[in-house]
């Protein structure tokens, strides 16, 4: 049986210790990546795979917000090639819009290609650190911000495009890599700093370790203040 | 909402130009080098296979000839008696099975495959040499058009690879020691895939290191030339490298003969 979870059009199956996600698919029958799509009474919905989406770990993890609602505007940094951006689109529905940007043309070509079928979806192929590139080209303030960029200053590209294009009290959600901000040190020195980094800009309202569906990965759910 | 459905619309056909436009001579060229050294990896696979096949026929020939390419020629051209009389080994004497016709050719068909599979590394080889040469003839004078070419597939683009040092080139391919050298202070890697340079395979071991620093220390500025389109100083550089190579070595055993005279 498939029943809602707290957060807005997120779900999920329990069946003894297993637990699977889902999200209700906007464009019936048709798979993004090869997830399973299940049918519960008329309605179809597609499965949320943890190891390939990092929101979707976070959640197995024990998240206690979220705050992504249908109609949100999203601005989506580091969408490759549309996995979770695929299941975001699912959430916001009909009504919401996201702006998916990724810098590398390879995934981008998929993307495109996703956003042809699924009418909330528009490409961006920018750098995210250069902000002041793609300013024009999307609607902002948007109500949520997402970023899984796996760089060494992803941090401060974060905080670049939340203080540009973020509303006052937006949620903003970080994925961060430790193995891509600095191999050398342990993981957890790296998630400390970064929270650190954090705490000065914006509001932390969780935080969680991606074990074991990412190795070496935290993720952030913030505020803006 | 009516202006996303533009914006949409604008952001979807501004961004499949922009892909359109993406595709370089580098992609091209890193396709077809991952391209030989993947079909390289079937050739082996596939005849170690036929060996096995064909040693039910003739165990005696497979030993007899260390090249996969001439040995999947041969089977095809000569026939049973023809290879046995060409190792010398009289037909009583095989531990070959008499296999009939229609399993042999099951086995031939393979043989063929495998030559086509060498005839296309060939010629997949003849345009990367023609692609690198125009593209970066600075790198190709000094690595070779192979090496060039995994250079620049490891960089991701000759623009990358123009903008690297030259201790980073040393070490392109040699990744995951590298990391654990850093996170386990293992040994440090001397070269990467600088290491099937003709220089560094056929110098001694205890100038390698020093040889593959020199080597990346002449591509990076090799790069930085075919990036910016300078003149051919290909030539130059590497006379370079040979005449240091040669004075390190001179000065390295009088600096040896002095040691030991103290």
């Amino acid at each position: 049986m498939i029943t809602p979870l707290k957060f807005y059009e997120i779900f999920e199956e329990k069946k003894g210790k297993r637990r699977k996600l889902f999200t209700k698919n906007l464009v019936r029958g048709r798979q993004v990546y090869g997830e399973k799509l299940v049918r519960d009474k008329g309605v179809e919905f597609r499965e949320w795979n943890p190891s390939k989406s990092k929101p979707a770990a976070a959640i197995m993890k024990g998240l206690n917000q979220f705050g992504l609602k249908p109609g949100d505007k999203v601005l989506y940094l580091g969408a490759s090639s549309g996995t979770t951006v695929s299941h975001f689109s699912d959430i916001v529905g009909e009504k919401g819009m996201i702006f998916a940007l990724d810098f590398a043309p390879r995934v981008v070509r998929d993307l495109v290609m996703l956003c042809e079928v699924r009418k909330n979806l528009a490409p961006l192929l920018e750098n995210a650190f250069k902000v002041d590139d793609y300013k024009d080209k999307i609607i902002h303030p948007v109500d949520f911000l997402f970023q899984d960029i796996a760089q060494k200053n992803q941090a401060e590209i974060f905080m670049r495009n939340v203080d540009a294009f973020l509303k006052k009290g937006g949620y903003c959600h970080l994925a961060v890599k430790s193995r891509s901000v600095d191999v050398t040190k342990k993981p957890g020195k790296v998630f400390n700093e970064v929270k650190a980094f954090l705490r000065e800009r914006v509001e932390i309202v969780d935080y969680r370790e991606l074990g074991p569906f990412e190795k070496d990965h935290a993720y952030f759910v913030c505020k803006k203040r | 909402m009516k202006d996303f459905k533009e914006l949409r619309k604008k952001l979807i056909e501004e961004t499949k130009k922009k892909i359109k436009a993406s595709v370089k001579k580098d992609n091209l060229i890193i396709q077809a080098v991952n391209s030989i050294d993947e079909a390289d990896r079937a050739a082996n696979t596939l005849a170690k296979r036929l060996r096995e096949w064909y040693s039910f026929y003739l165990p005696e020939f497979s030993n007899s000839i260390a090249s996969h390419q001439k040995f999947a020629e041969l089977i095809l051209k000569k026939s049973k008696k023809e290879l046995l009389a060409e190792i010398k080994l009289s037909p009583e004497k095989s531990m070959g099975a008499d296999l009939e016709k229609e399993d042999l050719d099951a086995m031939f068909e393979l043989a063929k495959a495998l030559g086509g599979l060498y005839n296309y590394k060939e010629k997949e080889l003849k345009y990367l040499e023609a692609a690198a040469k125009k593209h970066c003839p600075n790198v190709t004078a000094l690595a070779g058009h192979l090496i060039a070419a995994k250079l620049i597939s490891l960089a991701g683009s000759l623009e990358k690879l123009s903008a690297m040092p030259s201790s980073t080139i040393q070490l392109l391919g040699a990744e995951k020691a590298l990391f654990r050298h850093l996170t386990t202070g293992a040994k440090s890697p001397k070269y990467g895939i600088l290491h099937e340079h003709p220089l560094i395979l056929n110098a001694k071991k205890s100038e390698h290191g020093r040889i593959a620093r020199l080597l990346a220390d002449k591509i990076a500025i090799a790069a930085k030339v075919d990036f910016f389109k300078g003149d051919f100083v290909g030539d130059r550089l590497k006379k370079e490298i040979e005449k240091r190579i040669k004075g390190d070595i001179e000065k390295n055993s009088r600096g040896n003969s002095k040691g030991r005279a103290k």
